[in-house]
């Protein structure tokens, strides 16, 4: 048996990448530059889309090879090419600007992945005993944890680009519980799903694209003539 | 008793008589690296001679503590690398509390040093001092957490059955915290060794000197012992690193055969961290000193992951 | 067959008004289609109401009295704003809301966009209803976001932009959250019944098997689903998209989406509702939906008397609608969903008629601000305006109007489920409602002529508004009986007691 046959390396691989996908997603939390976060979040879809893989091979499960080679396709190449041509083609400046500062920010994450810890364990004992040892269930706390920092930077962030990007990392979080949980929705469903976020970002960007023609800047705290 | 009497014995004279060879090999290295012929690997035993050799000058303002700093750094230093595991997964010497005795030695010759820099009465030293501690007052809560990370997947914070436990594990290394809390000792490591990014070693320019500046006012045998600390801080330190996270290798009994596997290995690997850390020193400019903090913010928040990984992932942690 | 039907009609009718080049053609093929789409609707309904259940491709799309009763609104409420979309548009062209005569191509564009738009929101809100699969059904909630923003950003003025991106964006966020609570059901029923395929996720497959799901993850899945939806639902804390998009949008989409959207919301909620409740038990679920409901009609109250423009009233009656529901849905009992499925069809006739008497009164004087208008539409609209202030009694429920007897439907199921405080609080704040409501209208429409006596401009937004008013009428005294057939049996679904068929 080749080292990679062993159940025990794919654990181990799936265990790495979750934590680093974290890792990114702190990053993406912590940093100022626009561009760096969309090449985090590419790099969060591509190690995504190796724990899909590598839970694909280890369950023999081939349906979910298409969802990895979806999220690979959709969310590590196409979206960050499309995202960087728009932050190119409207030339905004290209430092974040958060509502909350940065150490605070990477504190209140760090909160919110131990909540997410909490959360998640009920969980885990829900699955027993005798299932708790099955690959990538381990993975949920992660799912959870991005879950929740994306939604906290949607909160904190200011302008229209970096809120899409939240939302963004927030999927990333939902397709890894999806993965992590059930191994996957049905393939129809996924690509259901996959339809939706690649239709909605779209759709967003063109909304980015006239807020800042319209108000010549992206800063969503301008909107706000529309009150009571 | 006896055997115990020739290990520590054994490894007070590695690490007295090695560690001025790795400071020596890294300098080397960075100097082909920079494509310049540099001195010879033996360079700093010649330094250390030459130091050792000659007369000293003392400040009138300094009291009682200058002279005192040396030896305590010194001896410190020593002391923390007898409590270290090195070529044999059984450590010389065992203290209270294991890793934490090593981290309070390097810190209590640390402040000591601190101490000599401010005691001078210099400016220069001074601003050193306080350079010096501002970095460590978050170096070190980020060397403590990730040090935390590992015992807790050892068990223990004996250093000794840290090293034995990472010895049985498959795929250990693969763990997250793992492999976080060493990405936050490695950076750790740059700034308590003084190496670009955080402080450089070679130059005496102002605006960026750490280290330097503190000893600026110390010559002759004091200078000696105080660069031989250094040498021997980086020793310990990469050591620690090395066996805490690689310990493939390393002999759990003292005999011929495994000692001898254990040496060779353990100075290959130590050559390969010391070549790593040129090529960090190599590759990255000098970073402004306000900087400086962000970069060992960067290693507290990849310690706390750590931690925080262990419990996240339960035993795959 | 009929599925078949009802879902590619609309998208029949978007593709072909995607290429051609005449309005008129696009308003006729919106017509047919909005006639089409309902026909086929009643069609489904008779199914329904004569087998039980209906469903093909395996259980792929499934239909019962619930997604009956969804489908026959959604697409009720489709047909009334095909004819008024006409003549709203018409008249917006006529006042030169698109700009100047110089370039019809662009007017040409933007009706494009609506008539294209539309049918594509109108089958994804079908496609919520007759999904038989949780998940698809998420896809399709999704995808009525997605066909309605451009319609929110319709005059692509600033703040329509504005609205458009809260909506986007809180309604992104919640259908996370939806999904996230559809990924644990999938989860629990998985490890509950060992299925593993597309199949587990069906609604006949969960709702037999939801007794053996695990329960924390069953109770995580449900608040999810509950933030998600009850977003979508534009229930409060989450409903502040609300106003700006029903302000901002056209009349006819404003109208679509307080009726369509909310009822697909509010019918995906049950959907787990009823899982929940037979995994969990009654307690649970009632508590939050309470807590949630009595907050957003205790939200809309003082937006209500507050409201200085009567579009965004109209919208926060919508929440004020939404809360009962789903404080219907939470008193449960017997009483609880009949209640809240009553007042789902009342709500679903009468809120249009608001909205047109609205759209009429705003393109009569040019702005939608309570304060600007110095009253007196009655002497401008001799139609609309009276119809206003008659729509305005029957939305706050009073008698005869049908909606009357649903809210008091609701305040009976919390009496019956010992929710007497509940019930008596919900009350009041109805009390409050209508006061504000009413008093905001009648300053409206009452008081003396402004100027010359005028007559309603355009017969295509007169039509709509009398077809209306008199069905709005005819509910308060009498519901054909197939429709209240339909809506029992919604609600004996939604209460889990077995069906009778004849």
């Amino acid at each position: 048996m080749y080292f990679w046959q062993d159940p025990q390396f794919g654990d181990r691989m799936i265990t790495l990448m979750a934590a680093f996908v974290l890792v990114l997603q702190i990053t993406m939390v912590a940093q100022r530059w626009l561009i760096t976060n969309i090449r985090a979040f590419a790099v969060q879809s591509l190690l995504l889309a190796g724990i899909a893989n590598t839970v694909a091979y280890f369950n023999h499960a081939p349906h979910i090879y298409a969802a990895a080679a979806l999220t690979l396709v959709l969310k590590a190449i196409l979206l960050p090419v499309f995202l960087r041509r728009l932050v190119a083609r409207i030339e905004i400046r290209q430092e974040i600007e958060p509502l909350v500062n940065v150490p605070l920010s990477v504190i209140i994450s760090g909160l919110l992945t131990m909540l997410a810890y909490v959360v998640a364990e009920p969980l885990r004992a829900a699955s027993g005993p005798g299932d708790s040892a099955a690959l990538g269930h381990n993975t949920l706390p992660v799912a959870i944890a991005l879950f929740l920092i994306g939604f906290f930077m949607m909160v904190s962030r200011r302008k229209a680009l970096t809120q899409v990007l939240a939302l963004l990392s927030l999927e990333n979080g939902l397709f890894l519980a999806a993965i992590s949980l059930t191994y996957g929705m049905p393939l129809i469903i996924e690509l259901g799903i996959f339809f939706d976020v690649l239709v909605a970002v779209m759709i967003l960007a063109i909304l980015v694209y006239r807020i800042r023609e319209t108000f010549d800047s992206m800063d969503v705290s301008r909107l706000s003539r529309l009150k009571g | 008793m006896i055997e115990r009497f020739v290990s520590v014995i054994g490894q007070a004279a590695m690490v007295l008589l090695f560690s001025p060879l790795i400071a020596g090999l890294g300098k080397a290295l960075k100097a082909r690296l920079q494509t310049r012929r540099g001195p010879g690997v033996l360079q700093p035993y010649r330094d250390l001679y030459k130091l050792l050799r000659k007369g000293m000058v003392i400040p009138d303002t300094a009291s009682w503590i200058f002279p005192l700093t040396p030896f305590v750094l010194f001896s410190t230093t020593l002391l923390a690398g007898l409590l270290i595991p090195a070529v044999s997964a059984q450590a010389p010497l065992s203290l209270f509390g294991g890793v934490l005795a090593v981290v309070y030695l390097l810190a209590l010759g640390r402040f000591f040093l601190a101490l000599g820099g401010l005691d001078a009465g210099t400016p220069f030293g001074g601003l050193g001092s306080s350079r010096e501690m501002t970095i460590s007052a978050i170096a070190e809560p980020a060397l403590m957490l990730a040090v935390f990370t590992v015992a807790l997947g050892a068990g223990s914070t004996n250093l000794s059955s840290m090293a034995k436990a990472a010895v049985g594990q498959s795929w250990h290394f693969l763990a997250p915290s793992q492999m976080l809390a060493f990405a936050a000792l490695f950076i750790v490591l740059i700034a308590e060794t003084g190496r670009i990014p955080v402080d450089n070693p070679a130059t005496h320019l102002e605006l960026t000197m750490i280290h330097e500046a503190m000893i600026l006012e110390y010559s002759g045998p004091y200078l000696a012992l105080i660069e031989w600390s250094a040498a021997m801080k980086q020793m310990v330190l990469m050591t620690l690193l090395i066996n805490v996270f690689f310990p493939y290798g390393l002999s759990a009994d003292a005999s011929p055969l495994g000692m001898t596997v254990s040496i060779l290995l353990f100075a290959a690997k130590l050559a390969a961290l010391a070549s790593a850390v040129v090529l960090v020193e190599t590759a990255n400019a000098k970073l402004r000193l306000f900087r400086v903090p962000e970069l060992l913010a960067v290693a507290f928040v990849l310690s706390a992951l750590a931690l925080i990984s262990t419990f996240l992932f339960g035993s795959r942690g | 067959m009929t599925f078949a039907l009802l879902l590619l009609i609309p998208l029949a009718a978007s593709g072909l008004t995607a290429i051609s080049r005449e309005r008129r053609a696009m308003e006729a093929i919106h017509l047919l289609s909005a006639l089409g789409g309902f026909a086929a609707a009643v069609l489904l309904a008779g199914e329904v109401l004569s087998r039980g259940t209906t469903s093909c491709w395996s259980g792929f799309l499934y239909a019962d009295s619930l997604s009956a009763l969804v489908v026959l609104l959604g697409s009720f409420v489709y047909l009334a704003c095909a004819p008024y979309a006409i003549g709203y548009f018409r008249t917006d062209e006529a006042n030169q809301v698109f700009g100047t005569e110089e370039n019809p191509h662009e007017h040409l564009a933007k009706l494009r966009k609506y008539f294209t738009l539309t049918p594509l929101f109108a089958f994804s809100m079908s496609l919520v209803a007759v999904a038989g699969n949780l998940g698809v059904m998420w896809v399709a909630v999704e995808g009525t976001t997605l066909a309605s923003i451009f319609l929110v950003t319709f005059y692509g003025r600033p703040t329509s932009l504005e609205a458009a991106w809260k909506y986007a964006m809180i309604a992104g966020v919640g259908l996370s959250m939806a999904l996230f609570g559809t990924i644990l059901v999938y989860y629990a029923a998985q490890h509950s019944t060992g299925g593993e395929s597309l199949s587990a996720l069906n609604w006949a497959v969960l709702v037999g098997g939801a007794a053996r799901f695990d329960r924390t993850v069953t109770r995580l899945a449900f608040i999810l689903v509950l933030l998600g939806y009850g977003a979508k639902a534009g229930i409060a804390p989450m409903h502040t998209w609300k106003p700006d998009a029903y302000s901002e949008a056209p009349v006819p989409v404003a109208a679509l989406m307080a009726v369509s959207v909310l009822n697909c919301a509010l019918y995906a909620l049950a959907r787990f509702y009823v899982l929940t409740v037979n995994c969990l038990g009654p307690a649970f679920p009632s508590q939050l939906l309470i807590l949630f409901g009595l907050l957003s009609i205790g939200i809309a109250a003082p937006f209500i008397l507050v409201q200085r423009n009567y579009r965004r009233l109209l919208a926060y009656s919508s929440i004020d609608q939404g809360g009962i529901m789903v404080l219907g849905l939470g008193f449960g009992g017997v009483l609880g969903p009949l209640g809240m499925l009553l007042h789902m069809t009342f709500h679903s006739v009468t809120k249009p008629l608001l909205f047109f008497c609205a759209g009429n009164a705003q393109q009569q004087t040019g702005n939608d601000s309570l304060k600007k208008t110095a009253g007196g539409l009655l002497h401008a609209l001799p139609v609309s305006a009276p119809m206003f202030l008659m729509a305005t009694l029957a939305i706050t429920g009073t008698p005869p109007f049908s909606m009357f007897q649903s809210e008091f439907t609701v305040m009976r199921a919390g009496f019956a489920g010992q929710h007497e405080g509940m019930a008596i609080l919900f009350v009041a704040l109805l009390v409050a409602i209508f006061a504000g409501f009413f008093y905001h209208i009648a300053q409206l429409v009452l008081g003396p002529a402004s100027g010359p006596p005028q007559r309603e401009t355009c017969r295509w937004k007169t039509y709509p508004v009398v077809a209306l008013s008199v069905l709005v009428v005819v509910m308060g005294f009498w519901l054909p009986a197939p429709v209240y057939a339909l809506v029992e049996g919604a609600a004996r679904i939604v209460t889990s007691t077995p069906a009778v068929h004849p």
